[in-house]
Parts: C-alpha cells; structure tokens; sequence
C-alpha cells in the first residue's frame, strides 16, 4: 500500500462542503430570486415548479445562509485564532501562479509549492472576498427584512444591487473553482483529498515539494 | 487577516448591538398616511373622468413611458408587455395610468373605489426588488426608480395587490441584454413622491377637495392622526377599515360601510384584475424574519464555537510542541 499523508483535518473538510454545497443551493436560489426562472421555462421543468413562487425561492435560500454563514463565521475565527495562514498569498505569488497554470496545460515545468499552490492561495483571496462581502451584504439585508435596522433609501440600494452584482461574481468563480478541479488531471488527487483528507505521498513529494521537505524535518 | 478579523468583529458587535436593541431602533412606519372614505365616493358619476384619475395623470404625465419601436418580446418567450396604444385607458392600472377608480355591485348598492398602491409599511416590492430599484421613504411612500429597474417584475409578483404595471421598450436593460433579460420598468402610485417631500399633499388628494370639499374622499396626513381619524369614524359611524391590518399595515386606509369581505367576495365573482383580499399576512414577515433569526444565531452560535475549537486546539498544539522539545 502506498504511504499517505494527511492533507486536510475532518473540521477542512466540513468547512469546504458546508460552505460549497449551501453555496451551491444560494447560487441557484440567488438566480431564482431574479425574475429569470419563469421566463426561461425552469419552473415548467418537473419538480422545479416551486422555482415559481419568489417567497418560497427566497426561503429556501434563506435556509441555505444558515449552513453558509456558520461556515463562513466558523472558518473565519477558528483558523484565524489559530494563525492558519498558509493559504494567504505571499510575494510572487502572481509569477508563480502563470507558471503552474502554464504547466497544467503543458507549458513549462511547475514550480515547487508548499502545501498549497500560488494560485489557490490567490483564488482563496479572491473567492473569500467575494463570500465576505456576500455574507455582509446578506446579513444586512436579514436584518433590514427584520426591520432591526432601517436603512436609508440609498443605502438599501447599493446594498442590495452589491449583493447582486456579487453574485455573479460567486457564479463565476465557482464555475473557475468547479472547473480547475475537473478539467485538469493534475488537480485529481487534491479533489480526492477533499473527501478522505488523505493524499498520496508520491503526488506531495512530486508537486508540494516544499511542504514535503517540511513533513520530512519533523 | 487582522484587518478582516477586526472588521468581522465590529460587524457581530452590530449584529449582537441590532440583536440587544431589537425593534426600537427606529421607527418602521413612514410619515404620512391617506385615508380614503368609500362612503364620500361616487366615483365622479357627472365627469367623463374622475377626478383623481385626471390630476394624477395631469401630474405625472412627463414621467410616461416613451417606449422605442419596435419592442423586441422576452426571448424564449413571445409576448411582452406593451400598454403605449392604450395610454387612454382609465378603468385599471397601466404604465399610464396609476389610479383607477373600481366599481362594484354589493347587494344592490354601486361603490366605488379608488385604486392604487397601499404602501405598506414593510413592503414586499421594496424588500425583494434584485436590483434596489424600489425603495421605501421616509414618508412612507414606496418608490420604483425609472433608472435602475430593469422590469423583471417581480415587484408586482410579491405585492399582495400585483399593482406595479410593466411597460416593455424602455429602461437599462435596453442598454445591458435586452433580448435575454429584463423587461422593461414597473410604474405605479408613487404618493407624489415630490410633492409630500416638500409638505405638499398628493395630486389626487387636492383634485378630490377641489370637488368636494369639506366631504373629500381622499385625507391627506400625518400617520398618526389619520389612523386615529380612521378609527374614530369607524367606531362613530360604524364603518369597516381595510389596510390598517393587511400585509403587517399600510400608509393606506380604507373605510366603507359594507364589510371588506363582502367586497372582497364581489371582486372575486367578477374576477376583477385588482383584488382586495382582507386576509393578507406579510410574508417577509411570517416566512422569511423567522429563518433570518436562525441564520443570526448560527452566525454567532458558530463564531463560539470557533473560539472553544481555536483555544482547545492551540492549547494541544502547544503541548505537542512542549511534549517534543
């Protein structure tokens, strides 16, 4: 049997799917709460047709948030107390990232990584502020849904037109995220090691050279 | 991360703040309410239209819809919603047309009522328009902008009333997808959004006093003394109210001497465009705010816990590390 190394503790993984399956349920609902699902036929499509009625679009992405804030908020305090901070960008991260996505489509040989690789330590950023904001635009709208807060005519504006204009956002890195992972072999192993936490020596030796090396002083 | 750790920490202070000080904050109800007497109304019987009709249309008349031709439909779909060749239309809502007055027949007696937005204290449109297109103001009016709505409506899918009217061919969404997405702008009541910013009363309000003097249908006022007005004429002369309760409360209040139901049942008979159902629960309130307090909980609930988690898994570290040395 080959050797394995650990990758991600069992509270990673439930982070991740926590956050990327309601995620996945507030993407959907978040379009159905545009009026786009009538016109475009989905609420005909069978067992769609609660797609129909916005108030029950809406709650069911309310229910979402629930899972997708706790996550967030979780993920968010537990590793910052901890100073889990290897997936912050660091310097060169930039440079880096163009060579290991040139090397995923056979251009040039890959850099060594540490536990993570440049890009996603760039597309954790960029994907994090775009939940960040997300989360706040969403909890000021519970709130002034609530009537706990009552925002200026404005405010309530550009809160809710950030909201939306961020979801797109989301839309389109998830649909970068999703499609990194799937398209490219390389990333194979790492989609594995997000269900079993477990990676192949072999693969980390190979790719997060670096991390290996630091494994190994231990 | 500190940045964003601090700037998190400040946000669940205002949630935790929001949470303690609970609905005191600040007044929900807007300013101004209008009282409408369906006892005073005739629906103008002697004029080729009522009198509200033409001052609100007169009034308004600049903002109309000037759709450009031709209209392209709502792509998969065939139709879309064009009301520019029936701008004369008087009897219903339209783009063109933002109050009606509605007839009905209950037990042999003619009413008349005039209809428009309510706007309600905690209105649906508002709260869920995707594109912050409607607001609501501090006068108590709900208003949709002519710039930033892109005419999906939605807005008129959750009123209770389905009073904003669509008009295809103008708006921002000509200038984004306009074959894919989009439709067009919502129009409807907006109480003279102007007109009651500068303490003057709405264009339909002063057209009915014009008429009919100290017997006006239409009172014009500060909230408060219109629904002390409306429940003191109720009470007095045994009226029935329609919009003090309806969709959590409204700037709108009815009064008529046949009970609501009753018309509410004549409306449906005739299956009339514009109903007037008397059991209307606000939704955001009954379906969402309940969830909305459960994702505030989880929200905190989880930051506990991530704190236990953090400090007991430093403290193993710790200990590892202490343990290896």
């Amino acid at each position: 049997m080959k050797n394995k190394i650990k990758r991600h503790p069992l509270i990673e993984i439930i982070e991740h799917w926590s956050i990327a399956l309601s995620g996945i349920v507030l993407l959907f609902t978040g379009l159905g709460c545009l009026p786009l699902y009538k016109r475009y036929y989905i609420t005909e499509i069978p067992g769609f047709g609660w797609t129909a009625d916005f108030y029950n679009v809406t709650m069911v992405h309310y229910i979402a948030s629930i899972v997708f804030v706790a996550g967030v908020i979780f993920h968010i305090f537990y590793h910052g107390l901890r100073k889990d901070f290897g997936l912050l960008p660091k310097k060169g991260d930039l440079s880096q990232s163009i060579k290991v996505i040139g090397s995923m489509i056979g251009i040039g040989k890959e850099p060594p990584s540490d536990k993570y690789l440049p890009e996603q330590r760039i597309a954790y950023v960029g994907i994090g502020l775009i939940i960040l904001i997300l989360t706040f635009t969403g909890i000021i709208k519970i709130l002034k849904n609530l009537q706990w807060i009552v925002l200026s005519p404005t405010m309530e504006s550009i809160n809710t037109l950030i909201h939306t204009l961020t979801g797109f956002l989301f839309m389109l890195a998830f649909i970068v995220h999703v499609g990194t992972v799937l398209l490219f072999k390389s990333n194979w192993p790492l989609l594995k090691s997000m269900f079993t936490g477990w990676i192949e020596e072999e693969y980390v030796k190979h790719r997060h050279s670096i991390w290996y090396k630091k494994i190994k002083m231990h | 991360m500190k940045l964003s750790r601090r700037g998190f920490l400040a946000f669940s202070g205002t949630v935790c703040g929001s949470l303690i000080l609970g609905n005191d904050v600040e007044a929900k109800e807007g300013k101004y309410a209008v009282l409408i007497d369906l006892t005073k109304c005739d629906g103008c019987k002697d004029e080729p239209v009522p009198r509200c009709v033409k001052a609100c249309r007169d009034y308004n008349k600049n903002r109309f819809p000037e759709p450009k031709k031709p209209i392209q439909p709502y792509w998969p779909r065939k139709t879309y919603e064009d009301w520019s060749d029936k701008r004369e239309k008087i009897d219903t809502l339209t783009p063109y047309n933002w109050i009606f007055v509605q007839k009905a027949n209950i037990e042999g007696n003619e009413i008349n009522i005039p209809r428009r937005c309510m706007h309600c204290d905690n209105p649906p449109c508002v709260r869920e328009c995707p594109f912050g297109a409607l607001t609501k103001q501090a006068e108590g009016n709900s208003v949709i902008s002519d710039k930033l709505c892109f005419g999906g409506a939605k807005c008129r899918d959750v009123c209770p009333w389905h009073i904003p009217q669509r008009q295809a061919g103008v708006g921002i969404y000509l200038q984004i997808l306009p074959k894919y997405a989009g439709g067009g702008v919502m129009y409807k009541c907006d109480l003279c959004k102007d007109k009651i910013k500068k303490v003057e009363e709405p264009a339909c309000v002063i057209a009915c006093k014009e008429r009919l003097g100290q017997q006006a249908v239409f009172t014009f006022g500060e909230r408060k003394s219109i629904y002390e007005l409306a429940y003191k004429k109720a009470k007095q002369e045994g009226l029935y109210i329609y919009g003090d309760k309806q969709n959590g409360g409204t700037s709108t209040l009815y009064l008529s001497k046949i009970p609501f139901e009753k018309i509410e049942k004549a409306l449906k008979e005739k299956q009339e465009r514009f109903q007037m159902p008397v059991n209307v629960e606000n939704k955001i309130e009954s379906k969402f705010n309940p969830i909305g307090k459960i994702v505030l909980s989880s929200g905190i609930i989880s930051m506990i816990g991530a704190v236990i988690g953090a400090l007991s898994s430093k403290k193993t570290k710790k200990e590892d590390e202490t343990d290896e040395k």
